[in-house]
């Protein structure tokens, strides 16, 4: 079966992981894990959840490998599942423990102020993230950080692509909003 | 800030250091949780007997239920607290991003949702306030005259009245913000003219 791959090697593994090959599918973790993990921590803001969320959606994407037809590369595939499932994470913990996003804003920034954040950019904009309603926060890291369209990132939400343009458009007057102290002339 | 500098910023933000341990270790658990069966093979077919199943589904009920009915108190109050629809500037800038195609900006216990047309057919009127709430939840939406809406469970229509008045036409009630008693199935509903001028 032809599939949209990264490469010969990625269908390969594919292929090998649907034998039932273990070894061949952590190849393939191997190659995505950075990229999953980015979406999750992006999604949660905590390692822990991320670290668990990333293990969650690689073992969901063994399950359905034999669903993946290779309409999108193997990578859009994994991500589009990580979003489903760091969505419904939000709405998990939102339900089991109240929580706002604000809060959940300033338990980062305040009670762990560093959060292993390489600089006090990085940790701001993570805040802010946080911030955001869950949705436009997926519009958010599809778009700008997976570079992924606007028609790709619909497909990945299962929505209309004038409602993912809404989403970045409203995400990121906010965002403009919580970062307007930023250097500008850094940029 | 423009949108390039905006873009620029969040793409300039790192991600907390994963260590190098952490790193080579997460593959192997997750080969080790395949292994263990944990997960069905990407082939293997489940053979759960359908009791399992069906005991499963019954407490899965009961569970959503009651998780449902209590989270249903919270969002009421989330809502109250944070009701982008009071942001006029949104509206306007919705309505300008999407002319003639915005039927509704809906927020409810899923979030913010916007509600287009597949054609530039909504005709330009002043957008109308309406929020809508069962006693477990709210719900508000921002629409135009004419609208036919789902909000809250309820499928209704909106109306402008030329005294700048509203009524809502549901399956099984009207609403009239000139006798706004008369809401059905103890639903408390408030509405109002936004005033806004459409482009």
């Amino acid at each position: 079966m032809a599939r949209m791959a990264g490469s010969d090697n990625e269908s390969q593994l594919i292929e090998q992981s649907l034998s039932g090959d273990p070894e061949a599918y952590a190849a393939l973790v191997i190659q995505h894990q950075a990229m999953i993990r980015a979406v999750t921590f992006r999604m949660t803001g905590s390692p822990e959840d991320a670290e668990e969320l990333a293990q969650d959606v690689f073992l969901r994407a063994y399950r359905q490998l034999a669903a993946f037809k290779g309409g999108s590369k193997f990578s859009t595939w994994l991500c589009k599942i990580a979003i489903n499932l760091s969505l419904d994470w939000r709405r998990r913990e939102s339900r089991r423990d109240g929580i706002h996003s604000k809060w959940a804003a300033e338990v980062i920034s305040e009670n762990n102020p560093g959060s292993g954040f390489p600089d006090d950019l990085s940790r701001r904009v993570q805040a802010a993230l946080e911030r955001l309603p869950a949705k436009q926060r997926a519009a958010i890291v599809l778009t700008v950080y997976e570079n992924q369209s606007h028609a790709e990132a619909a497909k990945t939400l299962g929505c209309t692509e004038a409602t993912v343009s809404w989403r970045v458009f409203y995400a990121r007057r906010k965002l403009k909003k919580l970062l307007k102290d930023l250097p500008h002339e850094a940029v | 800030m423009k949108q390039s500098e905006l873009d620029s910023i969040l793409k300039k933000a790192r991600l907390p250091e994963v260590p190098e341990e952490s790193r080579e270790l997460f593959p192997r658990r997750i080969v080790a949780r395949l292994k263990h069966n944990e997960v069905q093979s990407p082939h293997a077919r489940s053979f759960l007997p359908r009791l399992t199943w069906a005991f499963g589904l019954a407490a899965g009920v009961v569970i959503a239920f009651a998780i449902g009915h209590w989270s249903g108190r919270m969002e009421t109050k989330n809502l109250t607290a944070s009701d982008s629809l009071a942001d006029l500037k949104l509206i306007r800038e919705t309505m300008a991003m999407f002319p003639n195609r915005v039927r509704a900006i809906v927020q409810d216990e899923r979030g913010l949702n916007l509600v287009l047309s597949d054609n530039t057919d909504v005709p330009a009127s002043s957008p109308i306030y309406v929020r809508i709430c069962d006693g477990k939840q709210c719900s508000s939406l921002v629409t135009f005259s004419g609208q036919e809406i789902q909000i809250a469970g309820q499928k209704l229509t909106v109306l402008s009245q030329p005294d700048g008045g509203i009524i809502l036409e549901g399956n099984q009630f009207v609403w009239s913000s000139s006798e706004p008693v008369y809401a059905a199935r103890k639903l408390n509903i408030e509405a109002k003219n936004l005033g806004l001028k459409t482009m």
